[in-house]
């Protein structure tokens, strides 16, 4: 039996051969989310010593064993190294093009990793603490990391900063396409942009580009990765350009001038609302013009309705972090495609979410609130109720 | 007491002492009386920013976990951001009953606002939020601190009006008045002298004045026999008439 290319993830018949493995490892890490159960003894919790004796039945057992004392953050840390150990046991195990489609997953950490140390370095900051602060999915070279630093604070420096350095990280193509179009809009001034322009403007940029060139990346697959994992970045790529946009008022972004030169920039190419909804996005200067936009589009008009309609219990980012969840969970429903570690890994992420939100909860006495998270492939999801009627 | 001569002049000046003592006694009893209102008003105030101090952080802290479950962690990239301070605390000194007090005002520096698109791609809104809710924290604790250090200097400057006003009530002026007490005594002592002294003098001179009067009753009585040696005294101008032409 020939070795299938290594190219494309296969169909039915051929994923197993390269592929079986690593998803059967993934979808027995499925099992490992909290159930409604846990959650509601959590919330039940008085203390967070309470929360710790309920969490050593879980899956987190081990990861809490070390420390004496438990406070959110330290639960944070614990439950994020977790999910990097079993990320990195993942990616070892597989081979292209699982392995590429695994590094672009950490390509969005490893942006806010370059930006922090960038930043960071800018203001003088001590290389070692910034180093404890990035995020350990999205670590690369500790030598490239001590490197940036060092660089000077001046045009020349930023030029030889990238030759040198980013060129080298994954993440270093996103940056060359931001200081290009930079020095296109600019003109000559480029070279001090990482000054000027604020951070998260420069990161958004970057998530943009890291979208379309996964985007395409997936596209080129083809079968079902294409499919489901195309889906789940699109309504990314849509997520962030109507966040963008609803933030953006009030702030120098949403001047006339500003939201055709930058906010436009920001918005990826890909996505359904691309390119119809977000020419329209660009004109769009308070939350009455954005209601009336996303009113095109069905499946964020029922989302903005509840960002409009009802501002005290639930907002927009609620709203946002329900649909995706639904969506990831969907992912796991079918088998033979990539999209499974994409939807393991954001799914785990809205897991420590909701453990550190339950943790301050408990901890500010804010027992009433304590129910506002999104419980991971729980069974009384409203969506899964409605389906069984 | 002894060291003070008992003269016309010093009772004067005791005088003028101790009206001076009970006129500077009655103004800082005064001063002592509005440092004292104001001392209970600060302390309501105290007490009333701090309870309601105590709301609002909890409040300001828990829109801070909520901002960081809509937007992850943004801590590391203010943190790590420059910063340039947007508000800063004036100090100035405000007179109450002659008490100057330390007071802190909140004043804006017109910079522009770091970190305005933070949560750009998600929980905007939170973090907006989050930044109201501490700038109402902020300026509860500007006013909490400014209370309390006046609160303080409040105190001191009371504690030492009121040790003033004990000391001048318990000790300048009895001893003031004792000093008055005691030279009155002694001028009337002196008086009393002066006046026994005078009666015995007057006694005296009423004595000689009788004698006198008594040598020269007996000399009228006897005029002839007066001495012979004394031949001008036979002789008297009377006795003969005038020889006229």
């Amino acid at each position: 039996m020939a070795t299938p290319k290594p190219n494309s993830p296969g169909d039915i018949t051929t994923f197993n051969i390269l592929h079986g493995f690593p998803e059967a490892l993934v979808r027995g890490m499925r099992s490992s989310f909290l159930q409604d159960a846990d959650y509601h003894h959590l919330t039940q919790c008085e203390t967070l010593d309470d929360v710790r004796l309920n969490l050593t039945e879980s899956d987190y057992a081990e990861a809490l064993a070390d420390s004496n004392t438990m406070t959110p953050a330290s639960l944070q840390k614990a439950a994020i190294d977790k999910l990097v150990t079993e990320f990195k046991y993942l990616r070892t195990q597989t081979v292209e093009p699982l392995a590429k489609f695994m590094d672009f997953i950490t390509y969005e950490y490893m942006i806010e990793n370059v930006m922090l140390l960038l930043k960071g370095a800018l203001s003088g900051r001590d290389i070692n603490e910034l180093i404890e602060q990035c995020h350990p999915l999205g670590m690369f070279k500790e030598s490239t990391m001590r490197s940036i630093p060092t660089f000077e604070n001046s045009s020349k420096g930023y030029a030889d900063l990238y030759q040198t350095v980013l060129v080298d990280t994954p993440v270093g193509p996103y940056f060359a396409l931001f200081l290009q179009e930079s020095v296109q809009h600019r003109g000559a001034d480029a070279r001090n942009v990482l000054e000027e322009v604020e951070i998260e403007i420069i990161k958004s940029s970057l998530i943009k580009y890291w979208l379309e060139d996964f985007h395409q990346y997936v596209e080129n697959l083809g079968g079902d990765t294409a499919t489901i994992m195309g889906e789940l970045l699109k309504v990314r790529a849509d997520t962030n350009a109507i966040n963008i946009t609803l933030n953006s008022f009030g702030t120098p972004l949403n001047e006339p001038d500003m939201r055709t030169s930058d906010r436009k920039r920001l918005y990826p190419a890909v996505g359904h609302l691309y390119p119809a909804g977000t020419s329209m996005l660009i004109d769009v200067q308070d939350e009455e013009e954005l209601g009336r936009v996303l009113d095109l589009f069905p499946s964020y008009s029922a989302i903005w309705n509840m960002h409009a309609g009802g501002s005290g219990d639930k907002s927009i980012d609620d709203g946002f972090y329900e649909r995706d969840v639904q969506m990831l969970e969907l992912a796991f429903e079918s088998q033979m495609h990539f999209a499974v570690f994409y939807a393991y890994v954001k799914l785990k992420e809205q897991e420590i979410r909701n453990l550190v939100w339950i943790s301050e909860c408990i901890l500010q006495q804010q027992k009433d609130e304590i129910n506002k998270f999104v419980p991971v492939f729980s069974q009384h999801c409203p969506w899964r109720m409605g389906k069984k009627h | 007491m002894s060291e003070v001569p008992p003269t016309r002049m010093n009772q004067q000046i005791y005088k003028a002492k101790k009206k001076a003592a009970q006129g500077g006694h009655k103004l800082l009893k005064k001063k002592a009386d509005a440092l004292k209102v104001k001392f209970r008003d600060y302390a309501k105030a105290i007490a009333e920013t701090k309870s309601s101090m105590a709301g609002d952080a909890a409040s300001a802290f828990f829109s801070m976990t909520q901002a960081e479950y809509a937007a992850g962690n943004f801590k590391q990239k203010v943190a790590e951001g420059s910063m340039s301070a947007r508000i800063r605390v004036g100090a100035g000194v405000d007179n109450v009953a002659g008490v100057k007090l330390p007071v802190f005002s909140k004043y804006e520096t017109g910079a522009a606002a770091d970190n305005q698109s933070l949560g750009l791609v998600g929980g905007g809104k939170k973090i907006v939020a989050v930044r109201e809710k501490f700038t109402v924290l902020l300026n509860l604790m500007i006013k909490l601190a400014s209370l309390q250090t006046s609160f303080q200097t409040l105190d001191e400057a009371l504690k030492v009006t009121n040790r003033r006003v004990n000391a001048l009530e318990n000790v300048t002026i009895p001893r003031i008045e004792d000093v008055l007490s005691y030279i009155s005594r002694e001028l009337d002592e002196l008086e009393r002298e002066d006046f026994t002294r005078l009666k015995i003098v007057q006694g005296k001179k009423e004595q000689e004045e009788k004698e006198s009067a008594a040598k020269a009753a007996i000399a009228k009585k006897n005029p002839g026999k007066e001495n012979d040696a004394d031949i001008t005294a036979a002789f008297d101008a009377t006795d003969d008439e005038d020889v006229v032409f």
